[in-house]
Formats: structure tokens, C-alpha cells, sequence
């Protein structure tokens, strides 16, 4: 159980860390992959009357990390209740390996 | 082509709201200095702030005077690329949050420093402490002029008494209601800041004919044309892949070791309350943000529609709504800029009170009790305030030079300890020291500030701090895990077991301890080869 949630935690840490990074810099993708943009004088590569490698990188740093830290909110406070609830009975025990 | 310059259609109106504001901000300045009894008061504000209220004051204390003023002339120099640069701002705090943010706020902290004082010792928090006042003092400096000319081209008064005049008054409402009245200030202020960008912006598109009134921040796209009948390039993606990566060191891993954002995390009532607090941040900071773009671009779809430049660029936003609407709006605006000054003036104040006033006189005087350190807090607030505007009367020209520079000086000087110092049990305390200090100063010498003949990269990427920290923050984390283990190992300064004890607390696990448990390789062995990975792509040659 502890080992278990010691991994999830890294994990959880991990994850969280390079899918806000993605969405706080998605204009990367853009640079990375030119293609995307699209050709606006063809009539691709608009939305909203924007060019997509603009307005798509505006709205994954506003309501793409909102629904991520909605997200991370969620998982890391259910986290901490399990945390808890082992720390809880782990004081109980008098665990402590290594001492 | 014509100029249109601004000029306050009514300087009575303009003054009555920012009387009505400072009256508010004082008022809730007395109130909360009514309820400030201890120093977990005067730092944390009890550690009692609810998530809206500290959604609010946390993106009222990241957005600043610039969102009014600077941003327009922002996106003139780097066009879409600055709003890429800019949307990144809004990771600041959740990162902070994810990786320190919740088991500093466990502890109880009052700074980055109180945690780095007891995971590395007197000597390493001096340094930080010193690393982060300087930051502090640039961004605090940065607002007071940027205020005290705003108010010097507002109302026709001389500068050095607009600064005096603003500068007094602020410090005196701040320095009034500790950290309480500075959070529910600012919750206060990000209201008036948003209302002031967003609803007025509707008003204008709709005098334009824009179609999007009804939605400023996003409903902008027939102003497309303007945009690109202005700057027909402006969308172009005209730098190279490692522009963009550049801006992660600098500009993403720096605000985490920003001082007065932190200290937004530990005012929460709960860790759990913390993580709510961020969402409501990017949501209400998003809504700014984004209304600060449509600023951007309505200003330069006056330019193409009436045929008039606006004078000076930095009143843009005042400017339109001087032009299209009634006086007692454009009051308003102004209004929510000097709101937007104040918020982080006061947040910047708060983090250079509990720097010095907690935990550099907890090293000077460890045992001094929680009214004294309180004392000490007031004190320090209202000296760093009046010497922001001692600095402001003629400001050292490295201090004012860029702001955004100094991000990367805390990306590369304390951001390390703090990350390192959480996650990794073997980090050690002369491996900080030295990483900091050593990385730090090589930063400030390859930047144009100082010394200018050392320089990585050139031009705006140089000034701003981009290319250098593409050097250093590597440097520095990669050094202070190399460093670690090779002091852990000769003995020097070896980390002792009940700062590991520490690291696991910090992390929710009570007093069950476990020597594995944060003590790894694979995450610090990771973390060279990439920072080596970017070390030498940063000391590539920058394009002109």
C-alpha cells in the first residue's frame, strides 16, 4: 500500500508536470509541425476568424489548463484523503523503516 | 499618418475613482489590521483564505500594471509570438502548486526561504533571501515608476510627486492590513481589474461594428483584417522551435520561485483548498489575459479603420475608451489599472516583509517571539515600500532594464534548492550554496545588463533573460544533483536524518519514515542528461 502510493504520487507528479506544460505552450506543436497552421488563403487553418495556430494556443492556456487543474484539483485532494487515511494507520502502527 | 493622443476628458472624474478605490483599500486595510494578532496573521493571513477569494488575489498578485499598459507595446515589438510568451505566464502557480506549492503549505511556511532555512541552514536561506529581494525589489521598483507615470501622464502632475503621492499612499494601506487586507484587496482589485478590461472592450468593439461585443476576450476575429492590415506579419511564427522551448527555463520554471505567488498558496485554508484556489486563478486570470489581447488588437483596428496612430502606445487601452466611451468609463479604466499596480506592489511588499521580517530575523534572532516578528514584518514592509520609491526617484538603470530578466535569475539561482530540496533526499546543503551562488552570478554575467561584453545569445532574447537561462537553469540543476552526490560522499555537509525525516513529512506521510522513499536515481540521473541536452543547445549561437 505505502509502495503504491508512493509510485502514484511520482507518477501523478510526473503526468501533471508535462500535460500543463503542453497546454501552457501548445503554440510548440505549431512550430514543431508547420503543417497545422494551415493555408488561410486556401481557406484552411481558420477558426473563429482566427488562424488556428493562434487562437488554439490562447484557448489551451485559459480553458485547457482550467479542465487540467479541475482535473489535477480532483485526483491530488482524493490523493491526500488516501494519504491520510495510511498516515492515519501507519501513526496507529509505529511504522518506521530504516530508523 | 494622423496621431490620435490621449487626454483625460475629465481629470475630476478621473481622481474621484481613484479616491473611491484608495478609500475602499484602506478600509479594507483597517479592518484586517482589526484581526491581525499574530504572525501567521500578518504573514499567512491565519492561513484562512477561501479558494474564490484566493483565485482572485492570486491573479490580481501575478497580473500587473503591464496587462494595461505594457502589453500593447509588447505586442508591437514581438507581434503573436509575445502571446504565446504570455499565455505561459498562467502556469505559474498551478506548476508552483504541483511541485512545492501543497507540502510547503503542510509545513506551514511563510516563504520559500522558512522552507529553505530548515532543509539547508542559515547560510543557503541568506542567499536565497537575498536572490529573492532583489527579484522583488526590480518588480516592486517596475510597478512604483510604472505607476507614478501613469499618474504623471493622467493627471499633468510632475512625476516625482506622482510617485511620491501614489507611492505614500499605497505603502500606508498595504503596510495597514498585513497579509489579510493585502488578499482580500486584491480579490477586490482583480474584480475591478477585469470588469475594467472586459466591459468597456465590449462597448468599443461594438462602436467599431465588430460583431463580438458580446464576448471581448474571444470574439475578436473580425479584427483580423485590422490587425493584418497594421502588421501584415504578425501572425507569422517567425522564430526557430528553441525560441519557443526557451521560453520554458526562463519564463515557465522562474515565477515558481517568485516569493509573492507562493505566499498566495500558503494563505490557503487548506492544502485541498490551495489546489481549488488554482483553478479559480486560471479561470479568472484567462478572462484578463484574454482581454488584454483584444485591447492589442482593437487598437490597431482604430489604426487601420480611422487612419490615426495612438499616442503613446503604452495608453492604448485609454485612449479607446476615451474615444468611444463616456468619461466616467474611461475613469473606470484607469481605475482598474492603478488596481492592477497595487495588487502586485502589495504582494511584492508582503513576500519582502516576510523575507526579511521572518525569516532573515528568525536567523538573526531565532528566538524571538510572534508579536516581535510581527513588529519586525511591519516594519520591513514599510521600509521596502518607501525605499521602491526612494529607487523610483532615479532608479539604477540595472534594476529597471527588465523585469522578465530577473525570472530567469530565480529559475537559475533558487528554483533548484526548493524542487530539488523537496523531491530529492540526497540534495545537499554546500551543493546548494554553491550551485546558487555560482549559477547565479555566471547569469547575471553572460546577460547585457552588467557587464554587456559576455554575453549568451543577442538582442531581445539577451535582454530578456531567454538565452541566458537556456545556459544556466540547466547548469544549475545539473550541477546541484552532481554536486549532492559528490559532497553526500565525501562527507561534506551529508544530509542527516532528520532532514530526510523532513522530506517525507512534507509529502503527507506523518511520522512514518522510509530511507528509499524520495532517494532515487533514476529522477536525478534523468534530470542531468536532459539539462546537458539543453546546456549545449543553449551555447549554440542565437540567430540574429
Amino acid at each position: 500500500m505505502k509502495e503504491s502510493l508512493y509510485k502514484k504520487e511520482l507518477l501523478l507528479t510526473v503526468v501533471f508536470f508535462v500535460v500543463l506544460l503542453f497546454f501552457g505552450h501548445f503554440a510548440q506543436i505549431f512550430v514543431l509541425f508547420p503543417g497545422l497552421q494551415g493555408d488561410p488563403v486556401a481557406g484552411t487553418g481558420m477558426m473563429w476568424g482566427f488562424p488556428v495556430h493562434y487562437i488554439i494556443p490562447v484557448l489551451m492556456g485559459w480553458f485547457g489548463l482550467l479542465a487540467v487543474t479541475i482535473v489535477m484539483a480532483l485526483v491530488l485532494n482524493k490523493f491526500d484523503d488516501d494519504m491520510e487515511e495510511l498516515a492515519e494507520s501507519l501513526e496507529g502502527k509505529g511504522s518506521n523503516k530504516n530508523k | 499618418m494622423e496621431t490620435y493622443e490621449f487626454v483625460l476628458p475629465s481629470m475630476a472624474m478621473g481622481l474621484g475613482v481613484v479616491i473611491v478605490l484608495f478609500a475602499i483599500f484602506y478600509y479594507v486595510g483597517y479592518r484586517s489590521a482589526k484581526i491581525t494578532t499574530t504572525a501567521e496573521d500578518f504573514y499567512a493571513a491565519g492561513y484562512s483564505i477561501g479558494p474564490v477569494a484566493n483565485g482572485l488575489a492570486m491573479a490580481a498578485t501575478w497580473a500587473s500594471l503591464a496587462t494595461f499598459m505594457g502589453v500593447i507595446a509588447l505586442i508591437y515589438a514581438l507581434q503573436a509570438p509575445f502571446v504565446y510568451l504570455w499565455i505561459q505566464w498562467s502556469l505559474s502557480i498551478p506548476l508552483l502548486t504541483l511541485l512545492y506549492g501543497a507540502s510547503l503549505r503542510r509545513m506551514k511556511a511563510f516563504t520559500p526561504a522558512s522552507f529553505i532555512k530548515v532543509r539547508y541552514g542559515n547560510e543557503a536561506a541568506i542567499i536565497s533571501i537575498a536572490w529573492m529581494c532583489l527579484a522583488m525589489v526590480m518588480y516592486a521598483l517596475g510597478q512604483m515608476i510604472g505607476l507614478g507615470m501613469a499618474f504623471e501622464v493622467l493627471f499633468g502632475i510632475d512625476y516625482i510627486y506622482a510617485l511620491v503621492i501614489v507611492g505614500i499612499a499605497t505603502v500606508g494601506f498595504i503596510t495597514i492590513g498585513g497579509m489579510y487586507g493585502a488578499s482580500y484587496n486584491a480579490a477586490f482589485q482583480m474584480v475591478v481589474m477585469t470588469l475594467a478590461i472586459v466591459v468597456p472592450m465590449g462597448a468599443i468593439m461594438k462602436s467599431m461594428g465588430s460583431a463580438g461585443w458580446w464576448f471581448p476576450p474571444l470574439a475578436y476575429g473580425d479584427m483580423v483584417p485590422g490587425m493584418l492590415e497594421r502588421l501584415p506579419d504578425f501572425f507569422d511564427m517567425r522564430y526557430d522551435y528553441r525560441w519557443y522551448f526557451a521560453l520554458i527555463p526562463a519564463f515557465t520554471m522562474g515565477p515558481i520561485a517568485l516569493p509573492h505567488l507562493a505566499m498566495r498558496i500558503f494563505t490557503s485554508s487548506s492544502v485541498k483548498s490551495a489546489r481549488w484556489s488554482v483553478v479559480w486563478f486560471i479561470l479568472f486570470l484567462g478572462l484578463l489575459f484574454s482581454g488584454s489581447y483584444t485591447a492589442g488588437f482593437a487598437g490597431n483596428f482604430f489604426t487601420a479603420e480611422t487612419g490615426m496612430n495612438i499616442e503613446p502606445a503604452d495608453m492604448t487601452i485609454f485612449a479607446l475608451n476615451v474615444y468611444y466611451n463616456p468619461a466616467i468609463v474611461a475613469a473606470f479604466v484607469i481605475g482598474g489599472a492603478v488596481a492592477a499596480g497595487l495588487s502586485t506592489i502589495g504582494g511584492n511588499l508582503m513576500a519582502i516583509s516576510g523575507l526579511i521580517g521572518s525569516d532573515l530575523m528568525g536567523i538573526i534572532r531565532p528566538k524571538m517571539e510572534s508579536k516581535k516578528k510581527m513588529a519586525y514584518g511591519y516594519a520591513a514592509l514599510g521600509i521596502g515600500g518607501v525605499a521602491a520609491i526612494l529607487l523610483a526617484f532615479n532608479p539604477p538603470a540595472f534594476l529597471v532594464t527588465s523585469i522578465l530578466w530577473a525570472f530567469g535569475l530565480l529559475a537559475t539561482a533558487v528554483a533548484p534548492s526548493i524542487l530539488l530540496g523537496v523531491w530529492w533526499k540526497q540534495t545537499n546543503k554546500t551543493a546548494s550554496i554553491l550551485s546558487s551562488l555560482v549559477c547565479g552570478i555566471i547569469y547575471i554575467i553572460i546577460s547585457p545588463h552588467v557587464l554587456g561584453d559576455i554575453v549568451v545569445g543577442h538582442g531581445l532574447v539577451a535582454a530578456l533573460g531567454m538565452s541566458g537561462a537556456m545556459v544556466t537553469v540547466p547548469l544549475a540543476y545539473a550541477s546541484l544533483v552532481i554536486l549532492s552526490l559528490l559532497f553526500n560522499k565525501m562527507g561534506v555537509t551529508a544530509v542527516d536524518m532528520e532532514t530526510k525525516k523532513m522530506v517525507d513529512r512534507i509529502h503527507g506521510w506523518g511520522s512514518d519514515y522510509d530511507e528509499a522513499r524520495y532517494n532515487g536515481s533514476i529522477m536525478p540521473a534523468a534530470i542531468v542528461v536532459i539539462c546537458v541536452i539543453v546546456f549545449i543547445w543553449g551555447l549554440q549561437p542565437w540567430p540574429g
